[in-house]
């Protein structure tokens, strides 16, 4: 699999992409605003295409941002920078989504991001971030009181940025969703470095855990099968990866999970024993089992984003 | 309502031509004409490619000729190639050979046209156009169709292809040969910070030769590409810069779009989950009601006006399949290709029931080409076609 089409709801809002012959609805805060370069500008022409959308709006009505292709992205950093200058304008801003780009423009692999910390900084009220693409990515540490949703989809996440997000405190973080990947590209994150995720210390509000498109996903049930966060979420994604027999007999054989809303595990090689044990144990829990995949003759499993 | 031509052939049989279909006679293409033709008041024959790709052919006096596909035929292909031995299945090899010669057999065609005082129904020197992908680029972008920009002068092997995407700043292109068909040869190529993926259908073999495969697969290795690259580029290289194409329903799409005598009669949505979206290569046809919902009627209506523009490039052949890709934001779009040989497309019936065959009867009965739009037949290229002549003789 690959990211082949465009989200076309963000933060619960309609997307909307702007251009100069799109017109303005009477609230522009109630979609979200998806501001992406053509395939063939330069990151100069994107921020004059930022410059025409700040024109064309009232910025302080933008709540929910997009930003696709901003010109040459497999080369050219993130616009982190452009983005956190416009604070003071953006004074609404409750979400971002940066990086929302299709194989088509850009492999995810490819996407050159940088360190993102400095968006949320500069916005204290933003209450969703999800940055797609890991190439060049960091965080720092910090503390958000605002942020309630927060994800990192990649097709390999850095044991750097997982870490950090552990660092961090987030008080009111609801959903969180790490795209580990595969180490193939980049994703050296191992279950260690989710230790403080997995603790929920400084997580007090979380209810969605998505560590998806894992390559160690075995390693991150074993994990999950005792790990105190899981008593207190509702959702548990380990969709996208690689999760097989022994993950969910880890998962299976651990604490309970009868508590949880839906257990999403699509896309997985878990076979259909197994499979049915989820279904007779976890009575009342959705659960998504769908996309079971074969593994190769010499044992290969794939994860469903990478490249 | 006019009486139709059928109408009156029921009366004066004698004035319906026969139609020739020149094609493979097994292959589904003329089958499927036939099928179509079954209530041609005329008889329907065959030419075999085989026939006409050895030497000279004679027509029927009068008759209309509808040139198909000399594809999908080990025999023929040789004999267009002026090769000993055929070609392996799927192996990709001699394709500048075959244009030549696929030329000239059009051109004995031609002879055997005017000896017969036949009327043909796609007009050689455009399907030769339709078949150099550079000549077609350069006509559209002429007339101003939208098509992507294109590497010009195109590289002569994998070297030069960088270098020449290095000067002009692209890092994603298509590289397709330049007398290709269909998916075969072409890479879909990215190449930025010390990386490189193409993906494609080419497979090479171990002794350097090259294969077409129905599986489409990721290359990293830029050696590998690079062999693949520098054995394609001796026979022509297009490259074009890469246009990200929108993606609906988890899949990436572009639209076939079939044009018969100046009216788009047919729409298919090609729908993939890699870049390479023929059909062959395990793709799937789209939801067209979904995708004019989702890019709304007036870029839709543009898109289709393109394709009508495209096709006008071409107007003395009955019919022209462009390839049109739609921007990631549904607004821009642009021509990918236009295919001489577009016109198969098995089950798919227009608004009032036909398939695409029958389509194109129904507009030889309204009297295509006599009556085509006069806008369209003015479009005489003196100029180029003596050059093609040159080319092809």
């Amino acid at each position: 699999m690959t990211v082949n089409e465009h989200v076309t709801v963000f933060a619960g809002l309609p997307v909307v992409e702007f251009g100069a012959d799109v017109p303005v609805p009477p609230d522009p805060g109630a979609v979200a605003w998806r501001l992406s370069a053509e395939y063939d500008t330069t990151p100069d022409e994107f921020s004059a295409l930022v410059g025409e959308f700040l024109a064309a709006v009232d910025p302080g009505a933008v709540t929910a941002l997009i930003v696709g292709q901003w010109g040459q992205a497999y080369e050219t950093p993130a616009p982190v920078e452009l983005l956190a200058d416009l604070a003071p304008s953006l004074t609404g801003l409750t979400a971002l989504f940066l990086g929302e780009m299709t194989f088509e423009e850009c492999e995810i692999s490819w996407i050159r991001q940088g360190d993102v910390t400095p968006l949320l900084d500069a916005y204290p009220r933003l209450e969703v971030l999800r940055v797609r693409g890991s190439e060049g990515l960091l965080l720092e540490p910090v503390r958000h009181t605002a942020l309630r949703e927060l994800a990192f989809e990649s097709g390999g996440l850095p044991g750097a940025v997982a870490r950090a997000v552990g660092e961090c405190d987030l008080p009111a973080l609801e959903h969180l969703e790490l795209w580990l990947g595969t180490p193939d590209y980049g994703g050296d994150t191992v279950v260690e470095d989710l230790a403080p995720i997995l603790s929920g210390t400084r997580l007090p509000a979380l209810r969605e855990l998505g560590l998806r498109d894992a390559q160690i996903a075995d390693e991150v049930a074993a994990a999950l099968a005792e790990a105190p966060v899981v008593a207190r979420l509702d959702t548990l994604d380990l969709s996208l990866g690689a999760l097989s027999d022994a993950g969910a007999a880890a998962l299976l054989d651990g604490q309970p999970l009868t508590h949880l809303r839906r257990l999403d595990l699509h896309h997985h090689y878990v076979g259909t024993e197994l499979a049915e044990r989820f279904a007779r144990e976890l009575n009342g829990v959705t659960i998504d089992l769908s996309e079971r995949c074969e593994a190769t003759d010499f044992g290969g499993r794939y994860v469903a984003v990478a490249e | 309502m006019t009486r139709t031509p059928a109408r009156e052939a029921a009366v004066h049989p004698s004035r319906v031509p026969r139609l020739v279909v020149v094609g493979n006679p097994e292959n589904r293409r003329v089958e499927l004409f036939r099928a179509a033709a079954r209530d041609w008041p005329a008889p329907v024959e065959v030419l075999p490619w085989r026939a006409l790709a050895a030497g000279a052919v004679t027509l029927p006096a009068g008759a209309l000729v509808r040139v198909d596909s000399p594809g999908e035929d080990a025999e023929v292909d040789r004999l267009l190639r002026g090769a000993e031995a055929p070609a392996e299945h799927g192996e990709i090899v001699g394709l500048a050979a075959w244009y030549d010669g696929f030329g000239a057999a059009l051109l004995r065609l031609g002879d055997a046209v005017r000896d017969a005082g036949a009327t043909l129904l796609n007009d050689p020197y455009e399907i030769l156009v339709m078949f150099d992908k550079r000549a077609c680029h350069a006509r559209l972008g002429r007339a101003g169709v939208p098509v992507p920009p294109a590497l010009l002068p195109a590289p002569r092997d994998y070297g030069e292809l960088r270098e020449l995407m290095g000067a002009a700043g692209w890092h994603r292109v298509f590289v397709k040969p330049a007398h290709g068909s269909s998916a075969s040869g072409i890479l879909a190529l990215r190449a930025a910070a010390g990386r490189v993926l193409a993906t494609t259908s080419v497979e090479r073999a171990s002794d350097g030769r090259l294969f077409n495969s129905l599986r489409v697969r990721a290359v990293r290795d830029e050696r590998e590409i690079a062999a693949i690259v520098d054995r394609l580029a001796p026979d022509g290289l297009h490259v074009e810069r890469w246009f990200p194409k929108a993606g609906l329903a988890g899949r990436v799409i572009d639209l076939r779009v079939l044009v018969v005598a100046g009216t788009v009669t047919h729409v298919v949505v090609r729908a993939s989950r890699t870049p390479l979206t023929n059909l062959h290569l395990g793709n799937v046809r789209g939801d067209l009601a979904a995708l004019r919902a989702v890019m709304g009627a007036e870029a839709y209506a543009q898109a289709l006006a393109t394709c009508v523009r495209a096709a006008d490039g071409f107007p003395n052949s009955l019919h022209a399949g462009v390839d049109l890709m739609v921007g990631t934001g549904w607004r821009r779009h642009a021509v990918a290709e236009v295919n001489a040989f577009g016109d198969l497309l098995p089950g798919l019936l227009d608004e009032r029931g036909r398939d695409s065959y029958a389509a194109e009867l129904a507009a030889v009965r309204d009297g295509w080409p006599a009556r085509r739009p006069a806008a369209a037949a003015e479009r005489a290229e003196p100029a180029e076609r003596s050059a093609r002549v040159e080319r092809v003789a």
